[in-house]
């Protein structure tokens, strides 16, 4: 088919104005987060550091026992990360904070995935293999997994964790907040069932908001007045209260977008209803059709010279 | 027939009494604080919201003193706890004494009842039950009540001990089926036979202070004036 050039900018006007009159809810982009999700705070000033969490979680998620789990004299020397071992760790730190007797008081803060209300990692899978699901767990499906860790990338905890050692069926590894066990009524994940001190307090997301503003409230002093999780990238399932500013334990500062906001606002605009690759195709295809005349009129003009 | 039935009771006789006799004494308030630890009292919902000043000058206007001290010692081995998780032994728990030392019951018993009939000092399994009870989401399990109770006590007033098996006595089992060493060992031959398993251990051993000590140490009898002196340098046992 021959494209004029009257013929094109027509086309191009028609598929600019379906562009421009496209419901607008394409553009609006919504929260997929669940309605009730369960939660799960995490006081700082509480943890004394015993990592019976870490012991509980490799029980009951079959991962094999934490390093050196009955002993804490040298572990809390190297700030540790959640790897393909370990779903959770606790690490200890010195944030200059004395106590009577002058000695330096530390803080123990556990590390896992935090479970995000619109997980960056579920909007990166591009298999669907993540999925967030009504119990407020992000859920792993390995029999879908391409092992792409794309969800590795887009983390903004940097927490999943690869089987790099496996070269046949690796798994993507992070926590699960044990979702098995707390679908089934009365059901705890594992840290926060055996934590001693209740410094992990598991229940409705919702619940545990109000516990956290209430304790804020009643010891003004002992805490930042701020719950980490609750507006982070759009609010997170594992949500924090600490007497020590966050990032100094390691909890990185964050919008409150959600991170897969701006990503699929763009994707999904760009895609509706395929008008840019038509617009690609259409811009490339009047270029083709331009260098196409262009070379006829140079053969019609060389055989021209020719004759 | 019943020559043959007295017989075997007769022989059964001696056989009772090593039974008998093979239970193990045990003291009568170790009995009775065990079958104490047994028992669940009903929850109570409602607490009278004081301050620790206002609550402890309820129990001095009530009167409460030493002498209303009852039970003397408790084992917190509460079926509550055990119904989730049961790991250790129980805890001996020293009422009277830590009443005694501490001198102010308002630093355990800080709410009571809001009932008015209820007595002024009340169990913690009363108040502490079963964690993360949604209809009473700010109210902390009988395990985390116990563990913030005691360890912030005891680190506030740097007494009493704070790590776990300070208060836990964990199921050891008994070392002498596991370590097999030759008659009059010498102390190489027992620190090699602890490092056979305790591995890691003996690594952080030799990360504290114990071992690295490089300086006087004056108040060790008969290396007073010795000025380089830690488990790494001199002392005889270092390997």
């Amino acid at each position: 088919m021959h494209i004029t050039r009257r013929n094109f900018f027509r086309f191009m006007g028609a598929a600019g104005a379906s562009v421009a009159v496209r419901p607008p809810s394409v553009h609006a982009w919504q929260s997929q987060a669940p309605p009730d999700p369960f939660g799960c705070l995490v006081d700082l000033t509480r943890c004394v550091g015993c990592r019976k969490c870490e012991e509980a979680c490799a029980k009951v998620n079959d991962l094999p026992e934490p390093e050196r789990v009955n002993c804490q004299c040298t572990i809390f020397e190297k700030d540790r990360r959640p790897d393909d071992t370990s779903y959770t760790v606790i690490n200890r730190y010195y944030t200059g904070t004395v106590d009577v007797f002058d000695k330096p008081v530390p803080t123990y803060a556990k590390v896992q995935c935090m479970h995000c209300q619109d997980p960056a990692c579920v909007s990166a899978c591009i298999v669907g293999a993540l999925t967030k699901d009504d119990t407020g767990a992000v859920h792993y499906d390995v029999s879908k997994c391409i092992g792409c860790r794309y969800c590795m990338v887009a983390c903004p905890f940097e927490i999943p964790a690869y089987e790099y050692y496996d070269p046949i069926t690796p798994r993507v590894m992070k926590c699960t907040f044990c979702q098995e066990r707390i679908s089934k009524k009365g059901g705890l994940p594992g840290c926060a069932g055996i934590c001693p001190t209740e410094a992990l307090t598991f229940g409705r997301r919702q619940t545990l908001l109000g516990v956290a503003r209430k304790r804020l409230k009643e010891n003004p002093g002992s805490y930042i007045q701020h719950i980490y999780g609750e507006k982070e990238v759009g609010g997170t399932s594992w949500m924090y209260l600490s007497s020590v500013p966050f990032e100094e334990v390691n909890l990185p500062l964050l919008p409150d977008t959600p991170s897969p906001k701006l990503s699929e606002t763009i994707q999904h605009s760009l895609f509706s209803y395929l008008w840019s690759p038509v617009l690609l195709f259409g811009v490339l295809g009047a270029c083709m059709a331009r260098f196409n005349r262009g070379n006829d009129q140079k053969q019609n003009n060389a055989d021209k010279g020719g004759a | 027939m019943m020559i043959k039935k007295i017989v075997c009771l007769v022989g059964l006789i001696p056989l009772l009494a090593g039974v008998c006799t093979a239970r193990a004494w045990q003291a009568t308030d170790q009995e009775r604080a065990r079958e104490r630890a047994k028992e669940v009292v009903p929850f109570v919902k409602e607490y009278q919201d004081d301050c620790q000043i206002s609550r402890r000058i309820c129990l001095m206007d009530a009167g409460v003193s030493l002498d209303d001290v009852k039970e003397v010692y408790f084992l917190l081995d509460s079926p509550i706890i055990k119904e989730r998780e049961d790991h250790y032994e129980p805890v001996r728990f020293a009422h009277k004494r830590h009443a005694a030392l501490v001198n102010d019951c308002s630093k355990c018993h800080h709410f009571r009842p809001r009932d008015e009939n209820a007595l002024e000092t009340t169990r913690c399994s009363a108040c502490h039950q079963d964690s993360f009870n949604p209809d009473h989401p700010e109210r902390i399990g009988l395990k985390a009540a116990y563990h913030q109770q005691c360890m912030e006590c005891h680190q506030q007033e740097a007494k009493g001990p704070v790590d776990c098996t300070g208060c836990h006595l964990k199921h050891v089992p008994d070392h002498k089926e596991l370590v097999k060493l030759p008659d009059n060992p010498d102390p190489i031959q027992v620190t090699k036979a602890c490092l056979e398993c305790h591995d890691t251990q003996g690594e952080d051993m030799l990360k504290t202070a114990h071992w690295l000590w490089r300086g006087p140490s004056p108040y060790t009898t008969g290396h007073r004036k010795d000025i380089l002196h830690g488990k790494g340098t001199t002392a005889l046992n270092n390997f």
